[in-house]
Parts: structure tokens; C-alpha cells; sequence
């Protein structure tokens, strides 16, 4: 079976002779179907805009990036996105944001109001469905925008560092949100975070991203069992994982430097 | 070296804290005074009335000709005495504002909107209407009275041309404040860049076109006040003119608290439909 994403020597350079700066150097990695891979790694290691150009909303350098067996050259229905903003518009409900993809792409309305407040239930809006986001909280509108991101029933879920702008409790609230929505539907999912013990604990596999220029540097499998619960980053194990993860980026952060005095 | 030592350190703490204690005290008394939003009210109103005070004395005590400075009391009196007058002369002032305003409102909105849908009309228009904008404005009206003569129209055409700018600017500025990851949202939806302009970025812009329409509805009136000047035989430039050139200081000052009064309304219904229109909205 071919994997859902698959990125063959992916490569992102912006702007031109001396101004050019590579953000991403030569990513090869797959995402099978119905599975959930995090892309963890520290800020400005290009992690967004891999998964920028995979959502076709950035141009590639050099390289392929194959959605669904296909090149992936612009943006794609099948294709849902959830950024770090909310990116809601203040005078709709919180259903009509949900609905708003349905009405964009001409899809019958009706027909997915009943998907609607399903997904609202799940994330636990189903009172808030007729408020308007300056009437919810940070935490909430994310939850709408991930309702959004899922109204069209897409193959591949592309989530880009959806919770870094929440508090902490609020975070861990979305995790748990996120484990149920996925168990649910079990979209492929690709994560961007900077966060190791989100990564540790939503994903079937982690992409470590680093290096100067940036890469994948490392592929770390998850071997949790499903369902999870929350409480698994109490375990050993998860802490053990946690510190691993934490080497490989420490590793190549020191390999960097070396790299930037050689050169 | 070490200059922030426990004694200094205390001293300067004690020092802010008198400080706190006075601004306390002088917040008491003012809160005694006028509790609450009140304050807020009733101070620039008191501000005003010891300025209007002020210059009462000056001229009464001053013993200054009323040609140069009437005191207020005066151009209180002109405005009772001649009051059908000067409403007469009000009512064409305010008309040809409002149809101005009224004008420049859609042609700014429009203009912003094809500026910010076609980068061709924007790179087209956008260079002149700047060039335009550095004109002195003020010395082409004349111009506009040679072209259309001395009736309302040349005066309401020279104020849509003045006025129209700031709500162009402050259109396709709140056109563009969408935020990159709403384009994404709306590139990742497939939508066109007419349906972008009018779901998203015109929705989006109210909070800009209203601030932009505060600027504009000020100058409007500067517009038609100025044609009046220029060449015409109605509306309270003609009768300012008419009354300084009979050293009637006090209409004429009378004539300006109208304007300020007409100015005042007219602003206020500005905010009034900014209100309506963001309530309906829900911008916080």
C-alpha cells in the first residue's frame, strides 16, 4: 500500500544569491494512512514550512512532495488545515465557521450540519455552537477551527503548532480533545510542535527536525498503545522516551554549530 | 560602583510611595467631585465655560472693539436675532456636505476594492492618487468653479475630491489587514480572489472604513465651506465672508459655532452607524 504523504528530498530556499537562506534541505520521509507523525523540533528549524509545501500553500525548491499517490502542486480539498491561530472570521457563529468550508467548496450545507454538531460534540461545544469567537475563549476557538479543519471529512489532517499559543492547562485539554477526535476518525495526521511531551504523547511516530541546513534527522517510532490516556506521561517509559527525544535534538544542535565554525 | 545600595534603594521607594499617597488624595477629591463617568463629562464642559469665561473678560474688561474680538455674549445675541438667517443659510451647507460625503463614501470603498482585487488598477492608480493627494487641494478650487460653475455642484465635486482620500487609504488599508493565515485558510478552500474580497477582506474592514470616514466627513464640510468662499451667493461660507466684509464679527463667529454644531451632528452620525454596524458584526 502507498503511504499517504511521501516527501523525496524536499528542499525550500527563499530568496535569491547572497540573500538566499535554505529552510529546509533534502526531507525524505512517508506518513502511512491513518497514521499520526509529529514533526518536533526547535523554532525557525523549518518544520511550518515543510508542512506548508506539503498543504501546496508554499512553493517547492527542489524535490516532490506526493499526496494520496499524486504531486502535490496546489492546494487540495482532501487536505485539512489547522494553524496556530484560530484564523476565524469574528462575524460568524462557531457553526457557521465549521460550515464555512461546505459553502466555499459548494458542498451541500445541510448535509453537514448533522457532521457539524457532531464534531461539536466531540470537542465539547455543543452549547457554544450559535457563539461568536469574541465570546469564547483561546482554548475554544481552537476547537472550532479544528471542527473546521474535519467538516469536509479529509484524508490528511495538517496541524501546524495548533496549541503553542494556549496555556498550559489549556493545551493539555486539547491533547486529550485531539487523542478522542483521532480515535474517532483516524485521519492521517501530520503535527508540527516544538513541544517533546506533546509529540511523545499524541503521535505513532516522531520526525526529529534539525540541523543546519535543516532536515529530518532523526525517525522515532511511539510504542504506546492505543487507545491512550493522558496519564501515560506519568509512566517511566514516556519519561525515558521524553529524555531520548531531547539527546537527539541536543546532538544535533552541537552538530550544527561544528558544521557553522567548519564552514 | 555600587550605587544601589539598601539606603538608596529605600529612600527612592519612599519617595514613590508619597508620590501615590498625593495622586490618591487628588483622586478622591476629583471621584468626590464628579463621581465616576461623570467626570468624563462634566470636565470638558467645565473647561469650556471657563475658556468661553475668559474670553468674556478679556473683551468686556479689555475694553476691545467688537469688530476684533465680540464677546461671546454677543455672538449669542447675533445668533437668537438672526437665527432664521443664518438657518437659511445652514440648510445648503449641510445638504451639499451630506451629498458629498454620501459620494465619496462608495466611490473611496470602490476604488480601495479594485485597487486591492487588480494589482493592474493598483499600480495604475495608486502612483496619481498620491500625486493628486500632494497637491495643495485648497488652490484648485477656483479651478472647479471655472469648470462647473458657481451652482452646488462645483462645490460638492471640489469636496468629494478632498474628502474621498482618507476613506480610499483607510479602505484598502482594512482590505489587506487580513492575516496570512486566513489567505492560507481561504488558498487551501480554493477560493477565488473575488470571493476572498468580498467573504473575506470587505467583512473584515468595517473598523478601518469608519475611521476613515471620521477623517472624510470633517473635511467635506471644509470642502463646500471653502467653495462657498470662492464663489457663491448661499451657505454659511458665503454668509461668514458676507459678514466679515461688513466687520460683523459677531455673525460671523456665530456662523462658525453653527458650522461647529452642523460638524458635530454630522460626525456623531458617523459613530452612531459605526456602532450599528460593529454591534451587528461583533468586532471586540
Amino acid at each position: 500500500m502507498q503511504p499517504e504523504i511521501s516527501c523525496e528530498r524536499v528542499r525550500k530556499i527563499y530568496g535569491r544569491g547572497t540573500n538566499a537562506f535554505e529552510a529546509v534541505h533534502a526531507a525524505t520521509f512517508c506518513v502511512e494512512k491513518g497514521e499520526f507523525v509529529s514533526l518536533l523540533g526547535p523554532s525557525g528549524c523549518g518544520k511550518s514550512t515543510l508542512l506548508m509545501m506539503i498543504a501546496g500553500l508554499e512553493s517547492i525548491t527542489g524535490g516532490r512532495v506526493l499526496a494520496g499517490g499524486t504531486p502535490v502542486d496546489e492546494p487540495r480539498a482532501e487536505i485539512g488545515i489547522v494553524f496556530q491561530d484560530p484564523t476565524l472570521l469574528p462575524w460568524k457563529t462557531a457553526l457557521q465557521n465549521i460550515l464555512f468550508p461546505i459553502e466555499m467548496m459548494h458542498k451541500d450545507r445541510a448535509a453537514h450540519v448533522g457532521r457539524a454538531d457532531e464534531l461539536l460534540r466531540l470537542v465539547g461545544l455543543y452549547e457554544a455552537a450559535n457563539k461568536r469567537p469574541g465570546q469564547l475563549s483561546g482554548g475554544m476557538k481552537q476547537r472550532v477551527s479544528l471542527c473546521r479543519a474535519l467538516i469536509a471529512d479529509p484524508e490528511i489532517l495538517l496541524m501546524d503548532e495548533p496549541f503553542s499559543a494556549l496555556d498550559a492547562i489549556t493545551r493539555d485539554d486539547m491533547n486529550v480533545v485531539l487523542l478522542a477526535l483521532w480515535e474517532r476518525y483516524r485521519k492521517t495526521v501530520l503535527f508540527v510542535t516544538h513541544s517533546i511531551r506533546e509529540a511523545a504523547l499524541l503521535s505513532d511516530r516522531i520526525l526529529i527536525m534539525g540541523g543546519s541546513p535543516s532536515t529530518i534527522i532523526a525517525d522515532v517510532k511511539v510504542p504506546f498503545a492505543r487507545p491512550r490516556h493522558f496519564t501515560i506521561g506519568e509512566t517511566p517509559e514516556f519519561n525515558a522516551l521524553c529524555s531520548a527525544l531531547r539527546d537527539e535534538i541536543t546532538k544535533a544542535r552541537q552538530t550544527a554549530a561544528a558544521d557553522d565554525h567548519d564552514g | 560602583m555600587v550605587d544601589d545600595s539598601p539606603s538608596s534603594l529605600s529612600t527612592s521607594y519612599s519617595l514613590a510611595r508619597l508620590e501615590e499617597k498625593g495622586r490618591g488624595i487628588r483622586d478622591y477629591a476629583l471621584a468626590f467631585l464628579f463621581a465616576g463617568q461623570l467626570r468624563a463629562i462634566v470636565l470638558p464642559i467645565v473647561t469650556a465655560f471657563l475658556f468661553l469665561l475668559a474670553w468674556q473678560a478679556i473683551s468686556v474688561l479689555g475694553k476691545i472693539s467688537p469688530t476684533i474680538l465680540p464677546p461671546p455674549t454677543m455672538v449669542l445675541q447675533q445668533l437668537s436675532d438672526n437665527f432664521s438667517l443664518i438657518m437659511k443659510h445652514t440648510y445648503p451647507t449641510t445638504i451639499e456636505t451630506l451629498v458629498a460625503f454620501g459620494i465619496s463614501i462608495p466611490l473611496g470603498i470602490v476604488l480601495a476594492g479594485a485597487m486591492v482585487y487588480s494589482l493592474v488598477v493598483q499600480e495604475a492608480l495608486y502612483p496619481n492618487i498620491i500625486f493628486f493627494q500632494l497637491i495643495p487641494k485648497i488652490a484648485l478650487a477656483p479651478l472647479f468653479i471655472v469648470w462647473l460653475g458657481i451652482g452646488p455642484s462645483s462645490r460638492i465635486t471640489f469636496s468629494v475630491f478632498i474628502c474621498f482620500f482618507p476613506i480610499l487609504i483607510a479602505t484598502a488599508a482594512g482590505l489587506r489587514a487580513v492575516e496570512t493565515n486566513m489567505l492560507r485558510l481561504c488558498r487551501s478552500l480554493r477560493m477565488s480572489e473575488w470571493q476572498v474580497l468580498i467573504r473575506i477582506r470587505f467583512p473584515t474592514s468595517p473598523p478601518y472604513i469608519f475611521s476613515g470616514m471620521k477623517v472624510a466627513v470633517t473635511l467635506a464640510i471644509i470642502g463646500v465651506v471653502v467653495g462657498e468662499f470662492i464663489a457663491s451667493q448661499q451657505g454659511l461660507g458665503y454668509l461668514i465672508l458676507f459678514a466679515s466684509s461688513r466687520q460683523q464679527t459677531d455673525l460671523a463667529l456665530a456662523c462658525i459655532a453653527v458650522l461647529c454644531v452642523v460638524g458635530l451632528l454630522l460626525y456623531g452620525l458617523v459613530v452612531l452607524a459605526e456602532r450599528a454596524i460593529m454591534s451587528a458584526y461583533d468586532f471586540r
